[in-house]
């Protein structure tokens, strides 16, 4: 008998995400055999950018996200250093390298012992970690005891990570130093080696810590090596500069198909995005971001998600720490709910080393700045990472005054709905065939939910203007 | 916790108007005060981006013991040098040169001030929607239970949008049922004990409420007409946030300005404080030492004590890193002006 359960909230991530699944017995076995994933939360932020100072966007644009609010500054600023035809000097392109990376370390720690670990622990009798459910716990005391020690030590790391980060953003998270051009700090010798302090408490954590703990998880769940898949279809647009043309970077750009190791290129002209089954009008549908609109609304038919669902060449993509890790091949195990935990945590240890390359090529005394002269019609675009996976902010002026900006983000890609062909979402595909043992404990969702470490702030703001949105209220409706 | 009964008679004598709270809202917050578990807390998240409740994660006071004075909590031991420094009228920091003491914040003693000291050993933190186990129906139970309870300290992070019946945020699905964030915020709002609006967004919108506030985004006041304690800041800062808690917990007053701020962060200008106030004016971007006022510096209109709180365990703040102050703490952010001035 096939039943349908709601997890809203689905707690332990950033954002607003409503699941319903619905379970019935295949060959024995309980597991999901539909699934739906809800963006559940719309701001509009490219509406408040039209109209605006181009340079206000990388301020605005990071409260998109609270957790990964960096990369929308570095994807910000690339996109007005392509607009205004400017090239930071490499003191401001190492310093955003920096403060970027020091945001993928902490947002990589949060998420495995804080987002992730309650999935698997059954931890002391007090909040965060009580009530919880109990099904599928398997870890034993000492294990439990050890990673709940090592829980609260990340909340100490990811503090490190985010002091590191501040010491040239400024503050952490928002950090306001990036800016067309460059970056506003001065790379001073006091600052380096107290990054170079921090980074020498954070690797051990990655090596000694965290490493193992993600390789302790996936011993005992290794069953969890087999579930999640999803399509398999892999995409990253490639992220840390190492040069002034972008063309050379710590983790490329590329994608891969249902889990090949050939690697092909992305053309952002393939790029589309569905909204049959999103809260925005049908007449806006499958255009490519460069020209398209954003006209929500609420309520539609068959519509589920403020999230529109982006397409390459008609096809769901995965984003994230093994799309990159894949891409770059770095990590090609495999493609489940474990093989995502592995990649982060490797990602996490390659970054944080490259962190350190990277300071000591600062120039203490080196310019950090160049004066762009601003044309009044503009456009540029801003491809880059985030730790959930790839975004890209795409840029338009006239008059001087921001005109369209548009922002395609990791999780729109990840948790998209149904696209107007109804195929799924790659985390609703990554949900087919989930066993689910307890309907009242549905524990096997969660943890392939979170193994994706979904941002839905960032998914629901997509937007592309030129026409003032539209609101169409059926009558009779609330 | 247990506070004296003289002190919390005496907190309410001096302080209820400050903090807005009706008669039967002050014995509902003796309630919470008496509870051995310290109070419970709903963290509530709208429109807005989670930065905030990042930040607090960030909160480190440092470890060194501290004398216990009368009606103070051992619980909160870690957090009196926080709250006795008079942040408002220190001295400026002496804007640094070369550091010879290199190494970062030590890891946390068994005193340190900590998120997660807060968390775990200060207050019953029974629904925070990134932190806690349950997710689901059953997340929200626990949330149902400190309601029909009473007495609970409602934080909120993130507006409130009102456009499209209020469906521009869900909070959650109850017994089938969609709530919106509209309806959850109204629903929780009219109990509790007391009403702490973390960052500018859940004070008066913030960045999603700017024009044309496509959403139709409120402040918790704004929508419910409930006197609420704003910290503000995008994203706001761990220490403003634990400072007011500790001062409900110890039944101290907070004097809370015309928009709800406590004064003790939020009443002086960070030009007011700022070390390079008087200092040659930069007239580019990347200057150390130079005042920032010809770049769009907001700082002569923004309230905050910034320039000596600073920021992430005093590594930096926004203006030592040559960025003008955008004025995040201010009700009207992020205004319209640009943040920079014309030809910089």
């Amino acid at each position: 008998m096939s039943t349908k359960i709601f997890i809203d909230p689905v707690t332990r991530l950033e954002g607003h995400l409503k699941i319903a699944v619905t379970v019935n017995e295949v060959g024995g076995q309980q597991q999901v055999v539909d699934a739906r994933a809800s963006g559940n939360l719309y701001r509009g932020f490219e509406q408040l950018l039209v109209g605006r100072d181009p340079r206000d966007a990388q301020h605005l644009t990071q409260r998109i996200c609270g957790v990964c609010p960096v990369p929308h500054g570095m994807a910000s600023v690339m996109a007005q250093d392509a607009a205004f035809g400017v090239t930071a000097p490499t003191n401001a392109r190492i310093m955003r390298n920096l403060v970027l990376g020091a945001n993928f370390v902490q947002s990589h720690i949060l998420h495995f012992y804080h987002l992730t670990a309650l999935d698997y622990l059954d931890g002391p009798a007090m909040p965060p970690w009580q009530p919880s459910w109990k099904a599928d716990k398997r870890l034993d005391k000492a294990t439990t005891d050890t990673l709940v020690g090592h829980y609260v030590a990340a909340i100490d790391m990811t503090r490190k990570a985010h002091e590191m980060g501040a010491l040239f953003g400024g503050r952490m998270p928002d950090p306001a130093a990036y800016i067309a051009g460059g970056f506003t700090t001065t790379p001073r010798a006091d600052r380096i080696s107290k990054y170079k302090a921090y980074l020498n408490e954070l690797l051990p954590f990655i090596q000694n810590v965290y490493l193992p703990d993600v390789a302790a998880l996936g011993a005992v769940y290794s069953d969890y090596n087999n579930i999640g898949r999803g399509y398999g279809n892999l995409l990253a647009f490639g992220v840390f500069d190492l040069d002034s043309n972008g063309e050379s970077k710590l983790l490329r750009r590329g994608r891969s198909v249902n889990g090949s190791t050939s690697v092909n290129s992305i053309e952002l002209n393939q790029i589309t995005e569905s909204v049959r089954y999103s809260w925005y009008e049908d007449s806006t549908t499958n255009l490519n971001p460069a020209a398209g609109k954003t006209l929500p609304q609420s309520p539609k038919a068959k519509a589920y998600s403020w999230l529109k669902a982006p397409r390459y060449s008609g096809a769901p993509y995965e984003v994230g720490a093994l799309a990159r890790m894949w891409v770059n091949g770095d990590y090609r195990q495999g493609i489940s709910v474990m093989d995502r935990h592995q990649a982060r945590a490797q990602e996490t240890l390659k970054i944080a080393q490259a962190l350190q390359t990277w300071v000591n090529q600062l120039q203490p005394n080196g310019a950090v700045y160049t004066k762009p002269a601003i044309p009044s019609t503009a456009s540029g675009i801003g491809l880059t990472e985030a730790p959930r996976g790839a975004l890209g902010h795409w840029l338009q002026t006239a008059s001087g005054q921001v005109s369209s900006y548009q922002i395609i983000t990791p999780t729109c890609w990840n948790a998209s709905p149904l696209d107007d062909a109804s195929q799924m979402g790659p985390l609703e595909k990554a949900l087919m065939d989930t066993p689910v043992k307890d309907l009242k404990e549905p524990i096997e969702v969660l943890r392939v939910i979170h193994s994706f470490d979904p941002c839905l702030s960032c998914a629901v703001h997509v937007s592309r203007p030129n026409e003032k949105a539209k609101v169409q209220v059926i009558a009779g409706c609330c | 916790m247990n506070v004296s009964r003289r002190d919390f008679l005496k907190f309410c004598g001096l302080s209820a108007a400050a903090v807005g709270l009706s008669t039967s809202e002050l014995g509902l917050l003796e309630k919470a005060l008496a509870s051995p578990s310290g109070p419970s807390v709903i963290w509530l998240q709208g429109s807005g981006c989670t930065g905030c409740s990042v930040s607090f994660l960030n909160l480190f006071t440092g470890g060194a013991s501290v004398p216990s004075g009368p009606g103070s909590s051992t619980k909160f031991k870690a957090f009196l040098p926080l709250v006795t420094r008079d942040w408002q009228h220190s001295e400026p920091a002496p804007n640094p040169g070369p550091d010879p003491t290199p190494a970062p914040s030590p890891s946390p003693g068994p005193s340190a001030g900590t998120a997660a000291d807060v968390l775990i050993n200060n207050i019953n933190l029974v629904y925070h929607p990134n932190l806690m186990s349950l997710a689901g129906q059953d997340a929200v139970a626990q949330a149902e239970a400190a309601y029909n309870k009473g007495g609970y300290l409602l934080a909120v992070e993130g507006g409130i949008p009102t456009a499209f019946g209020g469906r521009a945020c869900y909070a959650w699905t109850y017994n089938e049922q969609e709530v919106t964030f509209e309806q959850a915020v109204r629903t929780l709002a009219d109990k509790a004990a007391g009403i702490l609006c973390i960052g500018t967004c859940a004070a008066w919108g913030g960045i999603p409420a700017a024009p044309p506030n496509p959403t139709g985004v409120m402040g918790v006041k704004a929508l419910t007409g409930k006197d609420t304690i704003n910290i503000p800041g995008c994203p706001t800062h761990p220490d403003w946030i634990v400072w007011a808690v500790v001062q409900l917990l110890l039944g101290k007053p907070i004097a809370l300005d015309s928009f709800g701020r406590p004064t003790q962060f939020f009443g002086t200008t960070v030009h007011d404080q700022c070390p390079r106030n008087g200092l040659t004016k930069a007239t580019t971007i990347g200057v150390d030492n130079n005042c920032l006022m010809d770049l769009g510096c907001r700082g002569p209109a923004t309230m905050a004590n910034c320039p000596l709180q600073k920021w992430n365990n005093q590594v930096n703040w926004c203006v030592d890193a040559n960025a003008p102050c955008i004025g995040c703490t201010e009700p009207g952010f992020p205004g319209t002006n640009p943040f920079y001035a014309p030809g910089v």
